[in-house]
């Protein structure tokens, strides 16, 4: 009896202290190098989106713009409804170029979390190195930098990218949800941050 | 020969100068009477209900953004700026305050916090009124062609400066009614508001001002 309690013990600690997003998953062979998120790579398109932020409780609103001008190469622009520039950045590779950023906001925490979440969100072509599959979703595995990970989460009917999340070995960081898609564009998205309280949705207004 | 080729290549270039340059700036004089009659004008007008249309130039997309809306005006200081296409969205001016309504989720900013905000506030009440001669604040400089008079304010304060690098305001050469706002970001990327249905000094209820 006591031993059983042990065993199950071990088990709880186990169980939650692992990642929940893989919990569950069973790892295969993988099935191919790279995977694509293609959700912004049209250059004819100019991907417009009606933004809601919620940082902390406050309430932020806008137009984000993103167009991909080049291979690798993407613009990404914030503004207010009536048309004036927030932010405008530009991410070519691995390199994140700040154009203008309007002084309230310009500050290195900030900076860093949008850098961080515009680089996952527009990042076309991503190398795999574990394959985990469930019963209807195949999840990709690549490192973002020394302490985190990218699980990118496809479903096996339609190979449809639904979800990105970025998390540590032990804990989710954000969740990228792609809640409603058209012809390759991502219509509905919410980028969920599960750290810091701050949730950015994204709903498409533009052709 | 080539002075022929000369001759002939400086009278198109010099021609098409002329072509694109309608705009034509105006004397001194001229430029003192029309900012009267502007000023006169604004006092007149209590209120102003019109649609607009917007279009937002960013030299990197493939096309401008274009989004339309209904603007309210009454005077001294309330305006609504109400868009209606491709997303609701509205924004009351009132009492150094901003009342934003953004699809049903209701915020409040208190202006007189933020300086940034207050003065183009400020502005943008006074740019859809078409007065915004203030020689402390800009550098102005007048323009006319066939349909309009067109008038440039040169932000002098450098935080504004850094935001909007000159406001374009087109008025009616009949009505002396604003007619067209061009907001610059720099040489490439602006704002530029139409406004159409113009009705000047139509009743308008405080209730409207309520987001």
């Amino acid at each position: 009896m006591m031993r059983f309690l042990q065993i199950s013990l071990l088990f709880i600690i186990l169980t939650s202290c692992s990642l929940p997003t893989t919990r569950g998953l069973v790892e295969k062979p993988i099935d191919k190098k790279y995977v694509l998120n293609n959700f912004f790579s049209d250059k004819k398109k100019d991907y417009l989106y009606k933004a809601k932020i919620d940082i902390y409780n406050k309430k932020l609103g806008g137009i984000l713009i993103i167009k991909k001008i080049g291979k690798e190469h993407h613009r990404i622009v914030f503004t207010t409804e009536i048309g004036n520039k927030i932010f405008d950045f530009e991410i070519i590779s691995d390199d994140f170029k700040v154009n203008y950023m309007l002084d309230e906001l310009n500050k290195n925490m900030v900076l860093n979390t949008l850098q961080s979440n515009f680089n996952i969100l527009v990042k076309q072509h991503i190398s795999v190195e574990k394959q985990l599959n469930s019963a209807k979703e195949i999840i990709f595995k690549t490192s973002y930098d020394d302490n985190f990970d990218l699980y990118y989460f496809y479903l096996k009917e339609d190979k449809k990218l639904f979800k990105i999340i970025k998390a540590s070995k032990k804990k989710e960081k954000v969740i990228f949800d792609f809640l409603e898609t058209r012809n390759n564009v991502g219509t509905k998205i919410a980028i969920i941050h599960q750290n810091i309280q701050l949730k950015i949705h994204l709903n498409y207004i533009g052709n | 020969m080539n002075k022929h080729i000369f001759f002939v290549l400086s009278f198109l270039v010099l021609n098409s100068f002329n072509c694109f340059s309608q705009d034509e700036e105006m004397s001194i004089i001229n430029s003192n009477q029309l900012r009267e009659k502007i000023i006169e004008k604004s006092k007149e007008t209590l209120t102003i209900v019109s649609d607009f249309e917007q279009f937002k130039h960013l030299d990197f997309l493939s096309n401008d953004i274009k989004s339309s809306g209904k603007l309210v005006f009454k005077s001294p200081n309330f305006i609504k700026w109400e868009y209606t296409v491709p997303f609701k969205y509205s924004v009351v001016f009132k009492n150094d305050k901003l009342f934003i309504n953004d699809e049903g989720v209701k915020s409040k900013i208190d202006l007189s916090s933020n300086k940034t905000f207050k003065s183009l506030n400020n502005l943008i009440i006074k740019s859809v009124k078409g007065d915004m001669f203030d020689d402390n604040l800009f550098d102005i400089k007048y323009f006319k062609n066939t349909k309009n008079y067109i008038i440039k304010f040169y932000p002098k304060d450098s935080s504004l400066k850094s935001i909007i690098n000159v406001f374009i305001l087109s008025f009616d050469k009949e009505s002396l009614d604003v007619v067209e706002i061009i907001m610059k970001e720099n040489l490439e990327d602006y704002t530029l508001l139409k406004f159409v249905n113009q009705k000047i000094n139509t009743p308008v209820n405080d209730e409207v001002f309520t987001n």
